[in-house]
């Protein structure tokens, strides 16, 4: 524990919830698999998508794609948040000063925003670039940046355990 | 820090492929101490114990609750007031820490890796 930390994380922590997740032998375990799962469900519905972005599989309409794994993108997110936040109770002191940590919820946001830009902006005009063309390059560049953001947060999570 | 951190993201499959937290210590420096638990922490993701050692208190990290359940090293054979023997490696930027490759408690070993 670090006594640097705000109260409300040093109550969080010592909460039941944070007890329950350090001291019961199977819940940290169990709570880990559903947060890789939901993961594994996140990237990969992600990187299917960016990788038609950035010009494979131009046979694949983009727009029907798109369709396909967005529900499943936003679905991972109900097994990725409540596991990540009972993970965080567990130990929030230390991540709360962990920098793997910080660089990891900034690099989230900044792929929500490509995410958003992307949607509110080139994929608008979808129609025109949907089937057997190469995709304009604000649709290549959202992909690109995409998956270089997701891969970096998987990395981060993973470098939360080495700081 | 962010150099370090950026480093590391670099490297990332290099890390990957230790198992979680040894790289942190340092292998060519075995320990092996007894002394008295005044602290510990049958917990995720790995217990640690607080240990009077001669001269020092060491903060040990152990392995995981599941696995010490498995091998027979119990929530209460960890108790403070015990005395127990540790082997183990210390961290090589905490000089308080150390990770334990084994664990001697009322003569039993038990392997903590």
């Amino acid at each position: 524990m670090t006594p640097a930390a705000p109260a409300p994380i040093v109550a969080l922590e010592a909460s039941g919830l944070g007890q329950a997740m350090r001291q019961w032998l199977w819940l940290y375990p169990s709570v880990e698999i559903v947060h890789v799962t939901g993961i594994a469900l996140l990237f990969g519905s992600i990187a299917v998508l960016d990788l038609r972005l950035l010009g494979f599989s131009r046979g694949v309409s983009v727009r029907k794609l798109a369709s396909h794994v967005l529900p499943w993108t936003l679905a991972s997110f109900l097994l990725i948040v409540p596991s990540g936040v009972m993970m965080f109770t567990a130990h929030a002191t230390d991540f709360i000063t962990n920098p793997a940590f910080a660089v990891k919820v900034s690099l989230i946001l900044a792929a929500f925003a490509n995410a958003g830009i992307f949607h509110a902006g080139v994929f608008r005009g979808a129609e025109r670039w949907d089937l057997g063309v190469a995709p304009p390059l604000a649709a290549r560049a959202a992909g690109a940046l995409s998956l270089l953001l997701w891969i970096s947060v998987i990395a981060c999570g993973r470098l939360l355990a080495y700081f | 820090m962010i150099q370090r951190l950026l480093a590391a993201l670099l490297f990332t499959p290099a890390l990957a492929c230790a198992h979680h937290g040894w790289s942190e210590y340092d292998t060519s420096k075995a320990l092996k101490l007894t002394g008295k638990i005044v602290e510990s922490g049958y917990e995720h993701p790995h217990g640690h114990i607080r240990f009077e050692a001669p001269g020092k208190t060491w903060n040990v990290i152990l392995a995981p609750p599941s696995r010490m359940e498995r091998r027979g090293l119990e929530k209460g054979m960890l108790k403070p007031g015990a005395v127990v023997s540790v082997e183990g490696y210390p961290n090589r930027d905490k000089p308080e820490e150390m990770r334990a490759e084994r664990i001697i408690v009322n003569g039993k070993t038990v392997e903590l890796r």
